[in-house]
């Protein structure tokens, strides 16, 4: 056993970041919410709302209580570009804040009706949505927050009070109708510094109301051009679509959003996405910074092992922004992964609508405390993996640091590639135009010649 | 256009003829044209999103890309661009874009002398859709019940009135 272990002992159960359960088993989001924000003539439904999406939480989400994940302090866990080694307490320190300062959206319920439908709520199909809007989430802590930020609410928390985690928290919060055990971290700092502001801020472009350029609302009416309404399901793919055109509509002049398509990045349309192609007096030194989004299919019905090698290269990359996929059905945020398991924020854990246009509204609930993981070969093939670059020259160390971790896999040929110049295909294809549908210019297969080997197909 | 229960799940390939008779045949075409790959396309079994395409086995100039082969077979399913299509080697892992069809060939021909490939779109996420709705609130969201399946027909129709039909599809419900 080494010093840290002794230094802990007592503390927390050796192996495992059990800690980091705590606030989830007690859920933020119902006690702070109900405590701030809610009528008190509806007090009666909303306690049965409670215990019902409670239980629902448990039953579909996922969400168990008896499974706690265990990491191992044998082996480092790397976390979207980090490598921590859990045996030292001050990594540990530091991996714990690093994961709960990543952004966590969730289900939620109780927000306006979305458009053309009676929907309030996303639980049971809006994962992927949720998925997307947390890689959207940290392509934007990476472009606004100051390299290596953490959420100074993660600072304060001692040891004591993450250690009052136990199974019966959880029926306490609803017994006592959710009166909230803590302040609410975010409020405890008298006066929020510039980051903090920047920070709610950013989480408020993600709120469930119409008017948040990232929140459910206006994803599931850009989803519409592909075809899709609320209540259907979304795949990674149209996610990272939706997620384009968002980018581009919002007022964040500076950034863009790339979509790879056939698992091929033009460079030579990324740097006409991101140069100054517009008078944009915004961007500084004429660059837009950079999210590059690439869907990809690792295999049929499952994950081709011989990618999971890959994965964990492409997890390693201090560019990576992390992977939406999920497993199949059950869409998740990949933010990392030790030995054989991804780390992952899960989305379907429903929680109160928070009305983000409040002044100093609760924070909590879109943070994680709890590490969750599952082993590489129940990924579901389907996935998104997003990059980040902020200036021209990290996408020119993206692009040969990424290369290089694809290269890395046993499949003899990459994932994915990067191709100098521009998709000659669809350039004039952009988002807004609703049914772009390839005409048959160029026609190939021109010569279908029936040779005597009959049904064979000339091109 | 209504469904045919026979594109809905063909045999595979390799199950519909013998390792003899495959053999035999690519014998016969690589003779007359031994500049060509002899490629089978199939659906994956699961796919939901893409149509069926009207043949299996293609002949292919050898220095054809990945990159011109999946825009051919894009343009012949007349997808849009954005809609995810992706060709699995022997139903196992994307090859990259590009590497020749020769290439291709030469690491991962079949025993019979085919080159086998797969195409499949993404999967879908969500589950248990509806069960939130109606025990919240109180009233069914009548949006709220349906499945993926609906989409499904739904994107696929899009795709049926804009195809210039030189192929015929047919299309799953």
């Amino acid at each position: 056993m080494d010093v840290s272990d002794e230094l802990d002992k007592g503390m927390e159960p050796a192996d495992d970041l059990a800690s980091f359960e705590v606030v989830d088993l007690s859920n933020p989001g119902l006690s702070a919410d109900v405590a701030g924000h809610v009528q008190q003539s509806k007090e009666k439904t909303k306690l049965k709302t409670k215990l019902v999406s409670a239980w629902n939480n448990v039953r579909y989400g996922g969400w168990s209580l008896k499974s706690r994940p265990r990491l191992s302090k044998s082996s480092p866990v790397c976390l979207l570009g980090q490598s921590y080694q859990l045996s030292y307490t001050g990594e540990r320190e530091s991996f714990r804040r690093a994961f709960s300062s990543l952004l966590w959206m969730t289900y939620r319920r109780g927000f306006p009706p979305l458009d053309g439908s009676a929907l309030s709520s996303d639980a049971g199909w809006g994962c992927m949505l949720r998925s997307a809007q947390m890689l959207l989430a940290q392509g934007l802590l990476l472009h606004m927050m100051p390299a290596g930020w953490t959420w100074p609410a993660t600072h304060h928390q001692t040891k004591d009070d993450l250690e009052v985690v136990d199974a019966h928290s959880l029926d306490d919060s609803l017994k006592d109708s959710g009166k909230p055990r803590r302040r609410s971290l975010g409020t405890t700092l008298d006066c929020e510094t510039q980051e903090e502001r920047t920070h709610r801020r950013l989480v408020s472009r993600f709120g469930d109301s119409p008017s948040a350029p990232f929140g459910l609302h206006r994803l599931v009416e850009l989803g519409r051009a592909s075809g899709k309404r609320a209540g259907d399901w979304y795949g990674p793919a149209i996610a990272a679509h939706i997620l384009q055109k968002a980018v581009s509509a919002s007022e964040l002049s500076n950034l863009a959003v790339y979509v790879a398509q056939d698992c091929t990045v033009y460079i030579g349309d990324v740097l006409n996405l991101c140069g100054t192609s517009r008078m944009d007096l915004s961007a500084r030194s004429g660059w837009k910074s950079l999210v590059l989004l690439v869907p990809v299919r690792l295999g049929s019905d499952a994950l081709n092992p011989a990618y999971t090698r890959c994965v964990k290269r492409l997890l390693e990359l201090r560019c990576c922004m992390g992977i939406i996929g999920g497993k199949p059905k059950h869409s998740l945020f990949f933010v990392g992964f030790q030995d054989d398991q991804l780390i992952y924020l899960d989305p379907h854990y429903c929680q109160t609508a928070v009305d983000v246009k409040q002044d100093n509204f609760p924070l909590e609930s879109f943070h994680c405390k709890s590490v969750r993981k599952m082993p590489f070969n129940r990924m579901d093939p389907s996935c998104t993996v997003g990059f980040y670059a902020k200036s021209r020259a990290d996408f020119q160390t993206l692009c040969s640091d990424v290369t290089k971790a694809l290269t890395s896999s046993e499949e003899k040929y990459p994932i994915f590639t990067f191709v100098e110049g521009h998709n000659e295909e669809d350039s004039g294809c952009t988002s807004d135009s609703v049914a772009h549908i390839k005409t048959n210019k160029g026609r190939p297969g021109r010569i279908k010649k029936k040779s005597s080997m009959d049904d064979f197909v000339l091109l | 256009m209504p469904p045919s229960e026979k594109t809905q799940h063909p045999k595979p390939f390799k199950q519909r003829k013998s390792l003899a008779t495959r053999r035999h045949e690519v014998a016969g075409i690589r003779t007359k044209f031994p500049t060509k790959i002899p490629v089978i396309i199939e659906r994956y079994q699961r796919e939901k999103y893409l149509p069926p395409l009207d043949k299996t086995k293609f002949l292919v100039p050898q220095e054809l890309t990945m990159t011109q082969f999946v825009t051919i077979i894009r343009n012949r399913m007349t997808l849009m661009p954005n809609q995810a299509f992706y060709l699995l080697i022997n139903n196992s892992g994307i090859a990259s874009m590009s590497v020749t069809m020769a290439q291709l060939y030469k690491d991962h021909k079949d025993e019979d002398g085919f080159l086998y490939m797969t195409y499949a779109s993404q999967e879908m996420f969500g589950h248990c859709v509806g069960y939130k709705n109606r025990s919240v609130d109180g009233a069914a969201a009548p949006d709220d019940l349906r499945g993926s399946a609906h989409d499904a027909s739904e994107e696929l129709s899009v795709i049926l009135t804009e195809s210039s039909g030189r192929f015929s599809w047919s299309w799953r419900q």
